[in-house]
C-alpha cells in the first residue's frame, strides 16, 4: 500500500504532506507512486474536500472513515475540532508491483483498503497524527492555517504511519 | 491544486529529516512533542501568577491604545488565539464517546460553557441565554458571576467602562471562529437589575453574535434532518 | 537544619496552605499570547521583545515582593546572598510558579550563581519559530529575569539577571545567571561601581 496523507487548511490550503508506504507485511515503508500518480494524488485530494465539506456539519465524528474514492485510491478522512481536514489517500499496490503476500490480502492493512482492520488502523494513524497536530498548534506562535514545518512533527507522523500501517 | 507546497516537502519514504526547516532541538528530547498533552491537565500554578501576567498585559496594551474601546478590542484580540487552542485541546482529551464536533449553535455552547469555563476558571458559566428579542436571533448570553479576569484588576475611575473580560470574550470568540461558527463576541457588564443582581456587582454577560451564515446553515440543517 | 532543606520545607508548606491556585494551563496560555503579541508589535525584533518582556516582569517584580513577604512570613532579612538564593528558589519560584530550580555554578565570591530550570511552566507548548533568527535571539522566558531583579531591589538587592540557555533555542538546560551587583543601603547614599 502507498500513502499520501495532507492536512488542509480551512481555506483549502496545505498544511503538511507526507507520503510513505506501508511498512506491514515486509513493507519497506516507501511509497510506490508513479510520478503520474504523484500529480494525480494532490488532485484527488483536492476533489474530495467537496464531499467532506458536504457531512462536515451532519456527522460530528472526527473520524469520518472512507469519504471518497478514485480508481483505486481510496480517501480517507478525519476532521480536527477546528474544522482542519486530515485526509489519507491510500492506493493498494496494483498487480504488476504485488511483492509478496498476495494469497492473504483480503483482510490486511497493506492491501485491502476497505477491511475494518483497515479502518481501525487508519483510526490509529489519525488519533497519533491529532495528538501531535494539537502540540503543533498550542505553540503561542502557530497561527490558524500556518504550514507546519517542524521536523519533530514530521517525525512523529512518519512514525506513526510505521507503527499502524 | 494551485497553492501546493513546495516540491519535496511531502517527499521521503518515512524519514523524520528537518528538510528546510533551521530549527534546533535538545539532544534529551525536552520538546513539546515529546511530552504527554495531559502531563499539565490538572497542573496548577497561583492565582496571583495569572493576576500579575493579566494585570501586565492589560496596562502594556494601555500604552499601545487610545482609548477604551480599542483596548478592549486589543485584550479581545490575545484570547482570541486561546480560544483556537483550547477548543482542539480539549476536544482531543473528552473520551472517545464523547469527542464530538459541535454541529450546532447549543453544542458549542454548552462546550463553552462547561468545557473552555471549567478549564480556565475552575467551575462552570452560571448560565446561558438566547436573546428573547425577535430581533436578534443570532445573539445568545453567557453569563458569568464572577469573572475571574476582573477579580484582578481594579480599574481606574476614569476607565470605569473598561471590562478586562473582554480577554474571555475573546477567548471565546476564538471557540465560536474555530469550531465553525463565526461570531462576534462582546463582554458587558449588567447593572444590578434583577433579583439577586446585587449580590454579584462583576456579573458579566458575554454577548454572543453569530454571523448571519451560521444560522443560515443551522436552519438548513434543522431542516435536513 | 540546613537553611535549604528549610527553605524548601517552607515553600512546600506555603504552596499547599496559602496559596489560592488557578489551573497551570490558563497562566500558560496567557503568558503565550503575551509574547506571541510583543513580537507581532515589534515585527519580531527579538531584542527588542526582551527587553519589553524584563521590563514586564520588572514591574510584577516591584508588586510582588509584598506578597511574598506576607506569604512567607519572612521579614528577616536573609543573611547572606546565598540563603537569598535559597529562598528565591524554593520559596519564590515554588509559591508562585510550583518549580523548584536548581541553584548552581556559584563563583567564589559568592556573588554570583546560576537557576536551572528542569521544568519551566511558562514554556509548556512552545516551539519558537522557525524564521532563522528566533533561536538565536529570542528569550522566551525573559519576564522571569525582570521578575527576580525587581523583587530583589525592592529588599535593597540589586541584582543583575540573563538567561544563559533554554531548552527553546535546543540547549540542554533551561538556565539563569543572577549577579549581585551590591546591597542598596538606604542610609548612605549610593556609591558608584
Amino acid at each position: 500500500m502507498s500513502y499520501y496523507f495532507a492536512i488542509i487548511g480551512t481555506q483549502d490550503n496545505p498544511l503538511f504532506e507526507y507520503e510513505f508506504g506501508t511498512s506491514k507485511q515486509g513493507g519497506d515503508g516507501m511509497a510506490r507512486f508513479t510520478e503520474q500518480a504523484r500529480q494525480l494524488n494532490q488532485f484527488i485530494i483536492h476533489s474530495s474536500l467537496d464531499i467532506v465539506e458536504e457531512v462536515q456539519w451532519t456527522n460530528g465524528q472526527m473520524y469520518l472513515k472512507l469519504v471518497d474514492r478514485f480508481f483505486t485510491s481510496y480517501i480517507s478522512c478525519f476532521l480536527t475540532a477546528s474544522n482542519i481536514k486530515f485526509l489519507l489517500l491510500h492506493q493498494p499496490p496494483s498487480s504488476s508491483t504485488l511483492t509478496g503476500g498476495t494469497s492473504r490480502t483480503s483482510t490486511s492493512i497493506a492491501a485491502n483498503p476497505t477491511s475494518p482492520q483497515t479502518e481501525e488502523a487508519i483510526r490509529n494513524f489519525f488519533a497519533e497524527v491529532y495528538e501531535n497536530y494539537v502540540k503543533a498548534i498550542m505553540s503561542p506562535f502557530y497561527r490558524t492555517n500556518m504550514e507546519i514545518r517542524s521536523p519533530v512533527f514530521r517525525a512523529r507522523v512518519a512514525a506513526a504511519g510505521r507503527k499502524y500501517l | 491544486m494551485s497553492n501546493h507546497l513546495p516540491a519535496g516537502a511531502g517527499s521521503g519514504g518515512g524519514g523524520g529529516r528537518a528538510g528546510d526547516s533551521g530549527l534546533r532541538y535538545p539532544s534529551n528530547g525536552k520538546t513539546i512533542y515529546h511530552r504527554p498533552l495531559n502531563r499539565t491537565k490538572t497542573a496548577e500554578l497561583s492565582k496571583a501568577a495569572f493576576a500579575y501576567l493579566f494585570a501586565e498585559m492589560v496596562s502594556y496594551a494601555q500604552r499601545r491604545v487610545t482609548g477604551i474601546q480599542e483596548l478592549e478590542k486589543r485584550l479581545n484580540l490575545q484570547g482570541h488565539p486561546i480560544g483556537l487552542k483550547l477548543l482542539d485541546l480539549l476536544l482531543f482529551r473528552e473520551p472517545p464517546r464523547t469527542q464530538l464536533r459541535p454541529l450546532n449553535i447549543i453544542a458549542l455552547l454548552h462546550f463553552i460553557k462547561i468545557n473552555v469555563w471549567t478549564h480556565l476558571f475552575g467551575r462552570q458559566a452560571d448560565r446561558l441565554e438566547k436573546s428573547s428579542n425577535p430581533d436578534t436571533p443570532d445573539e445568545f448570553m453567557i453569563i458569568d458571576n464572577e469573572p475571574l479576569v476582573n477579580a484582578y484588576i481594579s480599574v481606574p475611575k476614569e476607565m470605569s467602562q473598561l471590562n478586562c473580560a473582554a480577554f474571555a470574550a475573546g477567548i471565546i470568540e476564538g471557540v465560536c471562529d474555530g469550531a465553525g461558527f463565526p461570531a462576534r463576541v462582546t463582554a458587558h457588564t449588567v447593572g444590578d437589575t434583577g433579583e439577586g443582581g446585587e449580590m454579584w456587582p462583576g456579573r458579566t454577560v458575554f454577548l454572543v453574535k453569530f454571523q448571519p451564515e451560521v444560522l443560515e446553515r443551522e436552519a438548513l440543517i434543522g431542516a435536513k434532518s | 537544619m540546613s537553611s535549604a532543606s528549610k527553605a524548601s520545607r517552607l515553600g512546600e508548606e506555603i504552596w499547599k496552605t496559602r496559596i489560592e491556585k488557578v489551573n497551570a494551563e490558563l497562566v500558560v496560555l496567557t503568558y503565550g499570547t503575551i509574547v506571541a503579541q510583543i513580537c507581532k508589535d515589534f515585527e519580531n525584533d527579538y531584542a527588542e521583545v526582551n527587553k519589553q518582556l524584563d521590563r514586564m516582569g520588572y514591574n510584577i517584580g516591584l508588586r510582588l515582593i509584598e506578597d511574598y513577604l506576607a506569604k512567607s512570613n519572612t521579614m528577616r532579612r536573609c543573611s547572606n546572598f546565598r540563603e537569598t538564593a535559597e529562598m528565591i528558589a524554593k520559596v519564590g519560584f515554588k509559591i508562585f510558579l510550583n518549580v523548584t530550580p536548581t541553584i548552581t555554578n556559584w563563583t567564589g565570591d559568592n556573588k554570583q550563581f546560576s537557576l536551572v530550570f528542569d521544568e519551566n511552566p511558562l514554556a509548556d507548548f512552545v516551539e519558537l519559530p522557525d524564521d532563522g533568527r528566533a533561536q538565536d535571539q529570542l528569550w522566551f522566558s525573559n519576564i522571569l529575569c525582570g521578575v527576580l531583579r525587581g523583587a530583589l531591589e525592592m529588599v535593597q538587592m540589586q541584582v543583575e539577571t540573563h538567561f544563559i540557555s533554554d531548552v527553546l533555542r535546543g540547549h540542554d538546560t533551561t538556565e539563569m545567571r543572577v549577579t549581585l551587583v551590591r546591597y542598596i543601603d538606604d542610609e548612605l547614599p549610593p556609591e558608584d561601581d
